[in-house]
């Protein structure tokens, strides 16, 4: 693959000597090797739901255990930032001159989501807090199905062009004085929707996810929001990831079905690994689907480094 | 030489880069003109207490309601779709639910992580209070209570706005009295009355409070800022007659409680912004 041109693959094994591979056994019997599907999806879902219900009761019942909505907030009491809208902020107050609203809180919010998401593994934050990812998984489960029943067809881009829109944003923000990317950004619209209660902008939202649903799957998340390129730039250097054990893996890439961003379990197909151990890249929002998934244990959530320590 | 795969990958990138770029024009030519059209429009959409200048505002501004969570009357609310750029930031609706002033704190000014309100005037006002206060009194008297002190400075400092008076509508002016509940029925706004004898610790309802006036002067009594914002002016005319109308004063914060608990016709009292807020 491209990542690694100066690496050569690993020769593939005989499939006779692949662990977990589906030679010889029933569909039943392959099925029955791995009963808990479900668990990190479930936890996950957990958590997510429990986080916008906190910002939701928090409010409601004056709780402030988490007040403010997704794009900043007070957990506890200390200040967290939305890192996107916080280089927005930073990138205008260089153009007007006006410093006034980079406050020590901002700094603090800023710096503590940064260090909090580089801890969790960057993009964590998409599919375990983000409510549109909530919503659009589930509309790419519907798309799935309609792919399959021949209703409607897939279009895909180019996944680089999330960093054109990156960049884009920035300098629009730049150059309007405004947070034009904070205005139709379906995260801060459904957190606050959820939060305050629902406004006409709410359609917005829904006109994104029919378009994911008949056009292209995952568009927003994909191709275009910059709060998830923001946290996989942290999720690069992240110490927490999903790591593949290539002496486990029976290439039945069922990983690859179930991934919400395929591109990035490359290293299962067969053949295709240049390492006994691979770690996920930075669009991985370590939400264990493919762990759920495993046959054979070859995918884990695990902590670079820490297994050596015990 | 043949077309490779990362050639194809190459060609296909920068024809969808072609289409996200302009895709990003389009918004930012949109953008711009929403903005223009947004600074007319938010003149109208009265700040909470400590906002900075609106073309600051609109982007100091990240909408994530933390001012709106903590007001302990919820007077602060967030702007809809309508209201273009100005989507998700805070504002007041006076004649709905004014700022009272019964946080004393000014907390929606303290909590604003972006400085959008803020807070660094109102510290300095209230610093200066004290040391005023400190000078004039070397020994402090009973009633002694610094809090107090700055949170009356910083109230005084606020200027959302200046209130605006009708004098064709008003009661006072034109000679009516009023009696009984200020508002209609149904009405959920609350204040922190300012008159000494009921020592409201907390916001009651509008409501809860009769009044009876031989001649309406509710805006005067109500106001939580006192004399120096709002008096009753009793004025002579030529033939001798003799009426009273409220007048605003400089010291008019903009609170709106004026506007909330005025029984007249919904636009008697209304708060003007300022040029520069």
């Amino acid at each position: 693959m491209m990542k690694f041109k100066n690496l050569q693959p690993i020769p593939a094994k005989r499939r006779e000597d692949m662990p977990n591979s589906k030679l010889g056994i029933t569909f039943k019997q392959w099925k029955a090797k791995k009963p808990n599907k479900n668990k990190w999806r479930n936890k996950r879902w957990a958590v997510l739901v429990f986080f916008n219900f906190l910002f939701w009761a928090s409010f409601t019942f004056d709780i402030g255990i988490l007040e403010g909505s997704l794009s900043g907030s007070r957990f506890f009491g200390i200040y967290l930032m939305d890192p996107y809208n916080a280089l927005q902020e930073m990138f205008i107050s260089s153009r007007t001159g006006y410093y006034a609203m980079l406050t020590t809180n901002f700094f603090i919010g800023f710096f503590v989501i940064l260090m909090f998401y580089f801890l969790m593994g960057g993009r964590t934050f998409c599919s375990w807090l983000c409510p549109y990812h909530f919503l659009a998984e589930n509309a790419e489960k519907l798309h799935n199905y309609l792919v399959k029943k021949k209703k409607i067809k897939e279009h895909s881009y180019n996944i680089g062009i999330k960093y054109i829109f990156w960049v884009g944003f920035l300098l629009l923000a730049f150059f309007t004085k405004t947070l034009v990317f904070e205005t139709i950004n379906p995260v801060g619209i459904i957190s606050r929707a959820i939060i305050y209660g629902p406004g006409l902008l709410v359609l917005w939202v829904v006109a994104l996810l029919l378009f994911e649903i008949v056009y292209s799957k995952r568009f927003w998340c994909r191709y275009v929001c910059p709060i998830g390129v923001t946290y996989s730039v942290l999720k690069k250097v992240s110490p927490v990831g999903v790591q593949f054990d290539l002496s486990k893996c029976g290439h039945c890439r069922d990983c690859q079905d179930v991934c919400l961003v395929p591109h990035e379990l490359w290293f299962v197909k067969r053949g295709e690994a240049t390492k006994e151990i691979h770690a996920t890249g930075a669009d991985c929002t370590n939400c264990g689907l493919c762990v759920d998934i495993c046959y054979g244990d070859a995918l884990k959530l695990t902590v670079k480094g820490f297994d050596k320590i015990t | 030489m043949g077309k490779s795969k990362s050639d194809i990958n190459r060609r296909n990138f920068l024809k969808n880069s072609a289409v996200a770029v302009v895709a990003l024009g389009a918004v930012g030519v949109g953008a711009n003109y929403l903005k223009k059209l947004n600074i007319e429009n938010s003149k109208t959409l009265l700040r909470p207490p400590g906002a900075v200048n609106e073309d600051e505002f609109v982007y100091a501004c990240i909408k994530c309601g933390l001012c709106v969570q903590i007001c302990p009357i919820e007077a602060i609310k967030l702007a809809g779709i309508k209201d273009g750029l100005s989507y998700g930031t805070p504002y007041i609706d006076p004649r709905e639910q004014a700022c009272d002033f019964s946080c004393d704190a000014m907390q929606c000014i303290e909590t604003c992580p972006t400085s959008a309100l803020d807070f660094i005037p109102f510290k300095k006002a209230g610093e200066t209070a004290f040391v005023a206060y400190q000078k004039a009194n070397s020994t402090p008297g009973k009633n002694y209570n610094p809090i107090a002190i700055q949170s009356k400075a910083m109230k005084a400092h606020t200027k959302m706005g200046l209130a605006v008076i009708n004098h064709k509508t008003c009661f006072a002016r034109n000679g009516k009295g009023f009696k009984g509940a200020p508002r209609e029925t149904g009405f959920e706004g609350v204040y922190r009355s300012p008159n000494p004898k009921r020592k409201e610790r907390k916001a009651t309802a509008v409501n809860d409070h009769q009044f009876n006036r031989e001649i309406c002067d509710l805006c005067v009594t109500e106001c939580p800022i006192g004399e120096t914002a709002i008096v009753m002016e009793e004025k002579t005319r030529e033939n001798g007659e003799v009426f009273s109308r409220p007048m605003i004063k400089d010291g008019c914060t903009g609170c709106g409680v004026c506007v909330m608990v005025c029984p007249s016709t919904p636009d008697t009292i209304i708060i003007e912004k300022l040029e520069t807020a």
